[in-house]
């Protein structure tokens, strides 16, 4: 009886669902975000935190010195007017004038060369620190002109200062600490911080003062609430009855279902995020079969991307056969070793190298398990047995820190970075994930990342992808979508570096 | 009574250091904290020397003692990830599970004593095999599934309730269902058998052959006696409903303790995880502890055992 | 709670033919339904590999989501004779998966129950029989397990070593044996104040076979009947784990991962959350009617 109640209760929800949603959002300019699927911004201040909602939220409260266009890929003028490079490790910035911050402190040099001076002292102990660790010092020339020192040449720099780097107020930081910003952000962006409510609730009021010329833009919507809800099923719940209005922690499959509700809108969209899967090359793990490169090969026939890509992640994701993602500067698609989906060339790979009665192996993730059994399904087909464990992202981590995993299907954001160097460098300079070890790649790389010649470094880059690729130290899988969904009545634009600018939304 | 209090409280003591002592090597044996606090960036060196500064390099048991007695002053260090005082944090988010666990097991006592008792009166009677057929569903529903089915009629469906967060009375009542329901079978199972063996005592036999109105009878007499055990067992459940809220608090976002205690999982947050056993494991002692002494005082026989 | 057999013979004896008929028969419906659904299950996870129509792994991802026969009419282009109640989110036979399902829930549920069962009833009987110091530190384990919340501990277990199916039912055999001792210690404890073992003390019959020959065969229906309760609630516990995703690991067709991989779509294909979950259920609910049932039957004064 009970049962049976239930069971059509949830046929009546599916049916019943068409009904359009009541929401709010737009009669009281309030727009309610939900986000939050891996886990909460552990404080709200930019530069202790390593979440990706940490970005959606320094973008809305903060400005760097450059902004970087985010179609053209080009560099503009923010908080600085102009730049020029001194010599190899100093770039001299002409600061923007007018500009204050939400709590009335007006910008000028000394905010910059204490914002620069403070997070690159290692004893403050900012979160990442390869976001800063590259920067010597900052000397104040006059009000508005700024000197920085690099401690070496460093041709990503402005990947850093348009990204990760956002000034804050030198009197109001000196005095509150990260643990004030956490509390009560103050900065110069389009909408201030009304309150901080840690792991639950944000809520962000426009900055009606941001009207200086921001290449930005102007904040629309003038409420912002997020929500931080760790399950995407609850965001998914509450979009439905109305009580948020957007989320974009959902899977392809929901694009798809909520597409159809009307009063709903939901869309995938490419980002930078590379997807691959990683072979212990080197033998950290002791693990034998994938030292041997035609095993390696052989998986990297039998695996197919394109399935994979057409019938699960969908939307505009593309198979990669690049160890970075093809837009990021040095990452020559025709230096890349490409693999084609063929069981049959997998099979006598395999024969050659010992292995026809294939083995067993490890595979380790934190993506969804569809994605992997996809994977585990096209290798059983070649005689690989494989056992799947999926674990939290910090946890294999770890474990791959200390060389256990044999094989993992990972994926990397590159810090949203148009730089080669924020993928590649980062896992095949021996550091603790690089299970290739290859001195080759460690050379080449170091090269490409410090060398202030953009011919030379394409050079060593493209060296470093034949290598990777024809060894297959990784095989790229396929570059991610985001899924969104939202009401029907906000305009809404993704972007491929997966940061929505919610400062640009307004209502139809 | 003082020495059997004293008694159980120095068992109780006990109980709270090797529970402690149990979590914290399980937990520094399992994995190791230097890598969790070093976090992406760190080379070898730093974790060497994160591992000299925490006192990692120290033996366990020391580590423990060292641990131990911080704790002792509510001081139960500093989350890896969050890099702010686990006791804090603790602080911020106990409201919200203890109004779960107490509104969950309020409607537990809600549905369980009066359906308990009004079974015990007529054994094997509709209501009795209703309120049988009721807790027998109980048992049998997984929380999660019937959480996830409260969320789709009531909250998406039919719009009554509010689905996710903490910021009315209203928030809880959907998660307090949930996690309530599952405590219901026990208690009303102890409920109706505590009410028949006290109807049929001489007592209330006796009672009744003096002309006593049967409500008098059943409600002073009978219910009060009854009524022990189901103090005792709701103690218990409460520490269960505390444990069990992790999975209640994830479906409907709220952040309490249960919640942390996930999230801190996921991160390998051993201070949090630690701290959170060790609460827990607290409230379990001193409830069953409370419920031991109501007993035995109401109870004499109780403390020559 | 406690089922204590402490029946006087004059109770056993009582006459109460017509009131006691009646509760056989509710007790013994009950009972045989959930004996009959027990035996059932039992049945298909033995012949899993002949009734599933599929290999409950093979993934077809042309095939995703099909509809399940009810959904036929509605949307005939995801339907798909071949798989009667469709597929799932990577094309693997939902009813192969639902059929093989009830091996790994019986199999944890039946072996954490073994493992929990042997420790409690150890520890249990220890206690109960030999009483004074023995009994005294048995009963501080016990409290010292019931002040450890087993679910924060399993999901910490699942996070340092990775879950999967071992683990889980390692994890769960070791934590839910209080039950089982602290029937077995008060059950022993009476027993062993039976005539029949003070007069197998008295001829000299060694400890251990008294034990085992005199105290166990009249524990053995209570044992029972914590058993069916232990099981259920390893198999709900497994259900939860996997469900937060520290359970059994992906592809095993376990029902909480089923469900877990069903949430993805509660909203608009809820049959794949109905599913498993109504199997879970169904089992849950046959292992506690059945020991409902056996206790009914074999102690009538509990009912009466």
């Amino acid at each position: 009886m009970m049962i049976r109640t239930i069971t059509a209760g949830m046929l009546a929800a599916a049916i019943g669902l068409g009904a359009a949603a009541a929401h709010a959002g737009k009669d009281d300019d309030t727009l309610t975000i939900a986000w939050g699927s891996t886990g909460p911004i552990e404080n709200v201040d930019n530069y202790f935190n390593t979440n990706r909602t940490g970005i959606w939220f320094s973008r809305m409260v903060w400005d760097q010195l450059v902004y970087r266009d985010e179609k053209t890929f080009e560099f503009k003028g923010l908080l600085a007017e102009s730049w020029e490079y001194l010599n190899d490790t100093t770039l001299r910035f002409k600061l923007r004038q007018g500009v204050t911050f939400h709590n009335g402190e007006p910008f000028d040099a000394d905010d910059v060369v204490f914002t620069l001076n403070w997070i690159s002292d290692p004893d403050n102990g900012v979160k990442v620190q390869r976001n800063v660790n590259w920067i010597k010092n900052a000397e104040k020339v006059d009000q508005y002109t700024v000197d920085l020192h690099m401690k070496k040449p460093f041709p990503q720099a402005f990947e850093f200062l348009s990204g990760p780097l956002t000034i804050y107020p030198n009197e109001y930081y000196a005095k509150v600490g990260p643990d004030g910003m956490g509390k009560k952000p103050v900065g110069t962006g389009p909408y201030s911080v009304v309150s901080v409510k840690q792991a639950e609730e944000y809520v962000f009021k426009r900055n009606d003062d941001y009207n200086w010329g921001s290449p930005k833009g102007a904040g629309k919507i003038e409420n912002i609430v997020v929500r931080e809800i760790a399950d995407v099923q609850t965001q998914i719940a509450e979009l439905l009855a109305g009580g948020i209005d957007f989320t974009a922690d959902i899977s392809a499959d929901h694009v798809e279902q909520i597409a159809t509700v009307p009063g709903f809108e939901a869309l995938q969209a490419e980002t930078m995020r590379t997807g691959y899967i990683g072979f212990d090359a080197a033998g950290r793990s002791g693990f034998k079969p994938t030292t041997d490169v035609r095993v390696r090969r052989a998986m990297a026939h039998a695996i197919n991307r394109e399935s994979l890509v057409k019938n699960l992640i969908r939307g505009d994701s593309k198979v990669i056969h690049t160890p970075c993602f093809p837009t990021q500067f040095g990452c020559d698609v025709n230096a890349a070793v490409k693999y084609a989906f063929d069981p049959s060339k997998a099979k006598a790979l395999l024969a050659e190298a010992g292995y026809a009665d294939g083995f067993e192996i490890d595979l380790y993730s934190f993506r969804p398990a569809d994605w992997n059994e996809a994977v585990m399904g096209d290798l059983a087909k070649v005689g690989i047995k494989v056992n799947f464990t999926k674990m939290p992202y910090f946890a294999l981590r770890d474990l791959q820190w200390e060389g256990k995993t044999p094989m993992y299907f990972m994926d990397w954001g590159s810090y949203s970075m148009n730089d080669m160097s924020a993928i590649t460098s980062h896992f095949f300079k021996h550091g603790p994930d690089d299970y290739a070890l290859d001195p080759d790649l460690k050379q080449w790389l170091e090269t490409g990342d410090t060398n202030v010649d953009p011919a030379v470094r394409k050079e060593n880059y493209a060296k470093a992808i034949q290598k990777i690729t024809e060894k297959v130290y990784w095989l790229p899988m396929f570059s991610h979508v985001r899924n969104y969904a939202y009401v029907a009545s906000l305009d809404f634009t993704p972007y491929p570096d997966e940061i929505p600018r919610f400062f640009r939304y307004g209502w139809k | 009574m003082l020495t059997y209090t004293l008694k159980r409280l120095f068992v109780a003591l006990l109980i709270l250091i090797v529970v402690s002592a149990l979590t914290f090597s399980m937990s520094h044996l399992a994995s190791d904290p230097a890598m969790a606090i070093a976090g992406e960036t760190a080379s070898a060196e730093d974790i060497q020397e994160i591992r000299r500064i925490y006192g990692f390099d120290q033996p366990i048991w020391y580590q423990y003692m060292a641990w131990a007695g911080k704790a002792l002053t509510g001081d139960f260090g500093t989350s890896y990830h969050y890099r702010e005082q686990v006791s804090v944090m603790l602080a911020q988010r106990f409201p919200t599970t203890l109004t779960l666990g107490i509104c969950a097991l309020a409607f537990a006592l809600l549905l369980s004593i009066p359906m308990g008792v009004l079974a015990a009166i007529r054994p094997n009677s509709l209501i009795d095999r209703t309120a049988l057929f009721i807790a027998v569903l109980g048992q049998a529903l997984p929380t999660f599934w019937f959480a996830l089915m409260l969320m789709i009629l009531f909250g998406v469906q039919l719009r009554w309730l509010p689905i996710s967060g903490n910021a009315t009375w209203a928030h809880f009542v959907m998660p307090a269902i949930a996690l309530g329901y599952y405590s219901t079978p026990a208690l009303m199972r102890l409920t109706r058998a505590g009410m028949i063996e006290v109807l049929n005592s001489d007592y209330i036999r006796t009672a009744r052959a003096k002309g006593l109105r049967p409500p008098t009878v059943m409600f002073k007499h009978a219910l009060r006696n009854a009524i022990l055990p189901v103090v005792s067992l709701t103690a218990v459940q409460f520490g269960f409903a505390l444990g069990g809220s992790i999975v209640i608090e994830t479906i409907f976002n709220l952040k309490g303790v249960g919640w942390l205690s996930y999230d801190a999982i996921l991160r390998a947050d051993l201070p949090v995880v630690q701290a959170i056993v060790l609460v827990i494991a607290c409230f379990y002692v001193v409830l069953t502890l409370a419920a031991d002494l109501l007993n035995a005082a109401l109870d004499p026989r109780i403390r020559v055992r | 709670m406690v089922a204590i057999d402490n029946r006087s013979a004059e109770q056993i004896l009582e006459p109460s033919p017509l009131a006691k008929l009646r509760r056989r028969i509710f007790g013994h419906y009950s009972f045989l339904f959930g004996a009959g659904v027990i035996v059932l299950m039992v049945l298909v996870a033995l012949a899993a590999p002949l009734l599933a129509p599929h290999d409950p792994y093979y993934t077809d991802l042309s095939k995703r989501i099909q509809m399940p026969f009810w959904h036929a009419d509605t949307t005939p282009a995801k339907y798909n004779p071949d798989h009667l109640l469709g597929t799932d989110k990577v094309g693997r036979d939902y009813l192969s998966r639902l059929i093989y399902g009830a091996q790994v829930s019986l199999l944890i549920g039946f072996s954490a129950m073994i493992i929990s069962g042997i420790i409690g009833t150890t520890l249990g009987v220890l206690a109960g029989y030999f009483g004074g110091r023995v009994d005294l530190v048995i009963n501080f384990i016990i409290n010292v397990r019931l002040a450890l919340p087993v679910f924060l501990v399993a999901l910490s277990v699942g996070f340092v070593f990775g879950a999967s199916l071992e683990i889980v039912i390692l994890v769960l055999g070791l934590f839910l044996w209080d039950r089982f001792a602290v029937v077995m210690r008060s059950i022993t404890m009476q027993a062993r104040e039976m005539d029949y073992v003070n007069a197998a003390r008295a001829i000299g019959v060694s400890t251990p076979s008294i034990i085992v020959r005199e105290v166990f065969p009249n524990v053995l229906n209570s044992l029972t009947v914590v058993a069916t309760v232990e099981m259920a609630n390893a198999i709900l516990l497994e259900a939860a784990l996997s469900f937060l995703g520290f359970g059994v690991q992906a592809p095993e067709p376990s029902w909480g991962l089923m469900l877990n991989e069903a949430r993805e779509y509660m909203f608009f294909h809820p049959w794949l959350l109905t599913l498993p979950g109504l199997m879970l259920f169904l089992l849950v609910l046959a292992i506690n009617l059945f020991g409902d049932g056996l206790r009914d039957v074999t102690q009538a004064r509990e009912r009466a």
